[in-house]
């Protein structure tokens, strides 16, 4: 399955649908917000080089592995509480998919969000950098598991 | 006479856009780069419409008018900074201005034993370049610190180096704290201390302050000054290295190509006179012309009030935020090194966040490091939020920006 504009996982497409129906910037931060606060943290005490994302103006650091199912499960934790929010709607998005389906997934749902300040290709901004590092994790635990998916 | 905002701010147009949802743009990012007045933007767009050609080079119509735009721009920026013409080496900025310096004077004249003095407050722009030439040259790179309380240099510590000094390179105005720097004093110093007595020459990196202040180049004495143009009012892509001719005497060319030469042999080149041996290549033509038209609008104001406008506003704004639980604003705004460039930062929300949050109420501000990560670690901190104010700000632009502020920290800290 490949998903982007047009073809969400239903989840997604609920959250997609509860930002696209707020004009107000402001309140779609207070959304991301509440969403940082509800993630499936990475705590600062698993963060290390090695799980760091560069590029990232806040600190930023992600750990994917595969669930008991043969899914996609990423983890992320960051200081910044906007790029928590971000990672809290990508594991949403990714989470539980099979990783052949994560390498290829689009990272055009934040900007469908009214997010699309977040997909700026500046230094000061690492949504895209986090999420590359996510597909090519998903790519890795693919290899992992000797290309079945 | 008190500066007319409302007339200053009529000739730019961008300052009419809306952002964020319809909010109006309330720009506030002036120590990183400055808005383009009219005049400006206009200059380019007729020279890219009627004139454009390439300078110094072909005899048709285009090209004389061309070069006569480009060499009367150098005459009027030159006369701004109260340099002659053959003192102003044309560069794509500050950046490229200390480079030369460091490129074209310290690699030639500078080795083992020369120690080259820097503060803890400068731009990544005067760190770097010295810190190449050192591992090439072996010369020393030492720093004057900071006082943290007041973001002001110790200048005890100045005191206690200067006489082993052979260069000093100083920022007038911090990108990040405001601190305006006791330039007169640090060039008499190196000049009658440096080098055991014998002078060490001097840098000042004015790109914050040249938009502030009238640099006078003659009277500063200085053998060495670095301009942007873009940071008051002109294009991006131009600025200026003032160099006393002694010192332009004692330097080498450390980029090469046209324009710089008088003959060119297979074995060997001969070399122009003066500032455009270090100008090679096609120079920033339209830049130049527009940094010209930029410097012609600011002269129909004095500088002082521009100052002390901005200044005003960095330190209402200062003190409003130092009245906000959680924040910590660097540098002293009271005294008379401020300026208009306030950097803070809140003890839980970050500064991204905050930057973001600032953007969707239609507020423009700096975060980050500031190109000055030195200076943050000083202070313990690897990011403030910085605004910096210019002339077309006003009082009711800064007071949304604290009332916004205010909203933002209850609401998500």
């Amino acid at each position: 399955m490949a998903w982007g504009t047009g073809s969400w996982p239903d989840r997604l497409q609920e959250a997609i649908e509860e930002f696209a129906d707020v004009f107000d910037p402001m309140e779609r931060y207070e959304m991301l917000f509440d969403w940082a606060s509800r993630a499936d943290v990475l705590t600062s005490e698993e963060w290390n080089e090695a799980n760091r994302i560069h590029g990232c103006q806040s600190e930023a650091h992600i750990e994917c592995q595969l669930d008991d199912s043969g899914g996609f499960r990423m983890r992320g934790g960051a200081d910044a509480q906007i790029v928590q929010g971000l990672m809290a709607i990508t594991c949403l998005a990714v989470n539980g998919l099979p990783p052949a389906e994560v390498v290829d997934f689009s990272p055009a749902f934040i900007e469908e969000m009214g997010l699309k300040a977040s997909l700026t290709p500046s230094r000061s901004n690492g949504f895209l950098n986090m999420f590359e590092r996510v597909r090519s994790e998903a790519a890795r635990l693919i290899g992992n598991n000797g290309g079945i998916e | 006479m008190a500066l007319d905002i409302a007339a200053i701010r009529a000739d730019f147009p961008i300052l009419e856009r809306k952002v964020a949802g319809g909010r109006p743009l309330v720009y506030l990012d002036n120590a990183a780069t400055t808005q383009k007045p009219r005049q400006v933007i206009d200059t380019m767009s007729r020279f890219y419409e009627n004139n454009n050609a390439n300078v110094h080079r072909a005899v048709h119509t285009l090209a004389i008018e061309a070069t006569e735009q480009y060499e009367g721009a150098r005459d009027a920026i030159a006369d701004w900074f109260g340099a002659k013409r053959e003192n102003m080496v044309f560069t794509s900025g500050t950046t490229e201005a200390i480079n030369l310096a460091a490129w074209g004077w310290a690699r030639a004249n500078l080795g083992e034993g020369d120690v080259v003095l820097l503060t803890e407050m400068e731009h990544h722009a005067d760190i770097v370049p010295w810190q190449l030439l050192a591992e090439e040259r072996g010369i020393e790179i030492r720093y004057v610190p900071i006082n943290t309380d007041d973001g002001t240099l110790d200048m005890d510590a100045f005191d206690a180096t200067i006489d082993e000094a052979s260069l000093v390179c100083v920022v007038h105005t911090s990108n990040v704290l405001g601190t305006s720097n006791p330039i007169e004093r640090i060039i008499a110093d190196a000049h009658g201390r440096g080098r055991g007595g014998a002078g060490a020459k001097v840098l000042i990196d004015c790109a914050q302050g040249a938009p502030h202040h009238r640099i006078d180049f003659a009277a500063l004495g200085a053998e060495f000054v670095a301009i942007s143009g873009h940071k008051m009012c002109g294009p991006t892509g131009i600025g200026c290295l003032l160099v006393d001719s002694d010192t332009m005497a004692e330097m080498v060319p450390f980029m090469s190509g046209g324009d710089m030469i008088e003959e060119v042999h297979l074995t060997h080149s001969t070399y122009q006179k003066g500032p455009q041996k270090f100008e090679a290549g096609t120079p920033k033509i339209a830049e130049a012309i527009g940094w010209g038209a930029a410097i012609e609008w600011l002269s129909q104001f004095d500088m002082t009030e521009v100052h002390a406008h901005c200044r005003g506003l960095g330190r209402w704004t200062a003190e409003q935020i130092r009245g906000i639980d959680g924040m910590t604003v660097h540098g002293e705004h009271d005294s008379d090194a401020g300026s208009g460039v306030v950097s803070f930062l809140h003890d839980s929300l970050h500064s991204e966040d905050l930057a973001r949050l600032m953007d969707a109420g239609g507020f423009a501000m700096r975060t980050g490091h500031h190109c000055a990560q030195p200076l943050l670690r000083a202070f313990g901190v690897t990011s403030t939020n910085r605004v910096s104010f210019y002339l077309y700000n006003t009082r009711e632009e800064a007071v949304a920006f604290v009332e916004h502020l205010r909203e933002v920290v209850e609401k998500f800290a």
